[in-house]
């Protein structure tokens, strides 16, 4: 297959992906209003937070409710629910088919889980007119050029957080029930992220910790960039280490999957 | 080309697990034993299969059929011994054999659950790299052929199995693939879908040439479609050739069945070369015989004693007023193989 045939294959299975996701409408509307929920719940915490208090950490209080809120948004979209995921796939045997595919098991992963990312837009989209709407979300520091910042910035730390998802789902070859796992995993991720807590209340030690992990550029990294926090030379600099974890959990992906191949077991017949 | 289309040789899949334990705190233990069971799911399966054969792989559950081909469709990687198909290796060269193979599992389906089946299938044809004119051909064959066109717009979430079933191998076939598996594609079907499978699988091998191995625990599908059969059972090929020769050589008799005319309880004189096998039986309707007439079969070997000369001797000894010649169904023949093991040399 050509390179070019690989890629209408990939988009047509990312789109499948964007309309399976979209297909029940009490899902998306439960969905929609779970974030919207999460949204409100966050900045009443936080406003309540810095109730009678300017700044915590040499961050104020619109700051810190406009990340509370961002990063809600941003934990809703990666960290999807189970459907479809691979460790799914593997548990209920439907890997067989996905392996009959004439496209590489790890693109095909990637591309469905970027469709379900996709079908998650609309409904963050709503969270953020939401947060604007009450007053708990400014535009982004740096105009349009920061605005940009942002997408790209954003873009990566999906990308990360994609990759890590589908390491640990690809450990169901070995074990072939990572429910526990991956629940750890999520728990652990949300936490080092920065979508629960920013970076900026954690202690030094551990702060020294989480930033030589891949968490970091999943969602601090581009709240950090929206709210300005990162001069010229630390921004790009920034944005190199999320390309660079991008690229290292592609080729840990690939080699995963090469090892994992030999462990193939289709469940259930 | 003299290629085979498969071509599989010392074929072996073993599969490891953990240790289950039994007795107090036996999830615990389990979960920490070191202790591994190997078991061999296929153990060193050969044969090949020519360019536009239609081959029946059979054995019983758990003997190894589906560990088969998922290592001939690329699926698993075999523990030992190698596979070709149309001169690759599937697991290694994996998305290239995906394109020369179309797979039916009966018992999952490759089709997207929440999308309506056309859906479904425009995606297959993405994926398969199909321009729109060959896909906009092939589909309105598939539809006419199996016919879809009442439930293409619905979506599989909804479909009955038969349906589904029809969708599945519509999208296995759509792209053209030279080599088809079946993997128990009737399995759970009611008649009139099994017949339309069939016809359809009959006719692909047939009109395109469409090279098939078909796995099924219908033997009705076997003897519509097969010449030649695989058995396999632990894991190892027991018979490998065609059908007839397979129901010749280990079960060589026929029966001669009549109804007689008198209710007499006699014992009955059996011609040379035949022995009389008294079952309960019941006369054919429309005979004019009383419920109550007695029926019985006379049983001899062809290749001893040619049947027309069994039928004179056997009505010339008695008044019948209904006779039938039968073969022993398959059923009979493979259940004697499956529960010996072996088949006669």
């Amino acid at each position: 297959m050509t390179s070019a045939a690989q890629v209408v294959a990939l988009v047509a299975i990312g789109r499948q992906a964007v309309r399976s996701a979209l297909a029940v409408r009490s899902e998306v509307l439960v969905s929609a209003v779970a974030v919207l929920v999460r949204v409100v719940l966050v900045v009443l915490v936080w406003r309540a937070v810095y109730a009678g208090v300017d700044e915590v950490s040499g961050v104020d209080g619109p700051t810190a409710v406009a990340y509370a809120v961002l990063g809600a948004v941003f934990t809703n979209v990666l960290n999807p629910f189970w459907r479809s995921s691979l460790e799914m796939r593997v548990r209920q045997g439907r890997i067989a088919v996905d392996l009959l595919r004439p496209v590489g098991l790890v693109p095909q992963t990637l591309a469905q889980q970027v469709g379900t990312t996709a079908a998650a837009v609309p409904r963050c989209v709503l969270a953020v007119l939401l947060a604007l709407a009450i007053g708990a979300l400014r535009a982004p520091a740096g105009g349009a050029l920061g605005l940009l910042a942002f997408v790209v910035s954003t873009a990566l730390g999906i990308a990360v957080a994609l990759l890590c998802n589908l390491l640990v789902a690809m450990t169901a070859f070995w074990t072939l029930e990572v429910g526990g796992a991956l629940m750890v995993y999520r728990a652990v991720a949300q936490f080092a992220s920065g979508a629960l807590i920013p970076l900026w209340f954690m202690p030094g030690w551990l702060r020294g910790t989480l930033e030589h992990l891949p968490f970091q550029a999943q969602v601090f990294t581009p709240l950090s960039v929206y709210f300005g926090a990162l001069g010229g030379g630390d921004l790009a600099a920034a944005l190199a280490v999320q390309a660079l974890w991008v690229v290292l959990l592609a080729l840990l992906a690939q080699l995963v999957w090469s090892r994992a191949l030999h462990r193939v077991v289709v469940q259930g017949g | 080309m003299g290629q085979p289309m498969i071509r599989a040789e010392g074929l072996v899949k073993e599969f490891t697990r953990p240790v289950r334990r039994t007795g107090p705190l036996a999830g615990l233990r389990s979960l920490v034993t070191r202790e591994r069971v190997t078991t061999r799911a296929v153990d060193g399966v050969s044969f090949t299969v020519e360019r536009g054969e239609l081959v029946g792989y059979l054995g019983p559950n758990g003997a190894g059929k589906s560990t088969t081909i998922k290592m001939l469709t690329g699926v698993l990687v075999p523990t030992s011994g190698t596979v070709e198909v149309d001169g690759r290796v599937p697991w290694k060269d994996r998305t290239r054999n995906a394109r020369g193979i179309g797979v039916v599992f009966g018992q999952r389906t490759q089709l997207w659950h929440d999308l309506p089946l056309r859906d479904s299938f425009e995606l297959v044809a993405k994926l398969y790299g199909l321009d729109r004119p060959d896909y906009e051909r092939a589909l309105g064959r598939f539809t006419e052929l199996l016919d879809l066109g009442e439930f293409l717009d619905t979506p599989v979430r909804g479909l009955s199995l038969g349906q589904r079933m029809r969708g599945d191998l519509t999208a296995a076939m759509l792209y053209g693939p030279p080599l088809l598996y079946l993997d128990e594609p009737t399995v759970g079907l009611d008649v009139v879908a099994k017949a339309r499978i069939r016809e359809f699988v009959a006719e692909t091998n047939a009109v395109d040439g469409t090279t098939v191995v078909l796995t099924t625990h219908d033997l009705v599908d076997v003897e519509r479609l097969c010449r030649r059969v695989l058995l396999i059972d632990h894991g190892e090929v027991l018979y490998d050739g065609d059908l007839a020769a397979l129901r010749r050589r280990y079960v060589p008799y026929r029966d001669l069945v009549v109804t007689l005319a008198r209710e007499d309880d006699g014992p009955l004189v059996a011609p040379p070369g035949t022995t009389v096998v008294e079952e309960p039986r019941t006369a054919r309707a429309g005979t004019g015989a009383s419920d109550a007439a007695r029926v019985v079969a006379f049983r001899f070997d062809p290749a001893q004693t040619p049947t027309p000369a069994v039928v004179a001797a056997v009505t010339a000894e008695h008044e019948v007023v209904d006779l039938d010649v039968t073969d022993p169904d398959l059923e009979a023949v493979i259940a004697e193989i499956y529960s010996s093991g072996r088949v006669r040399a």
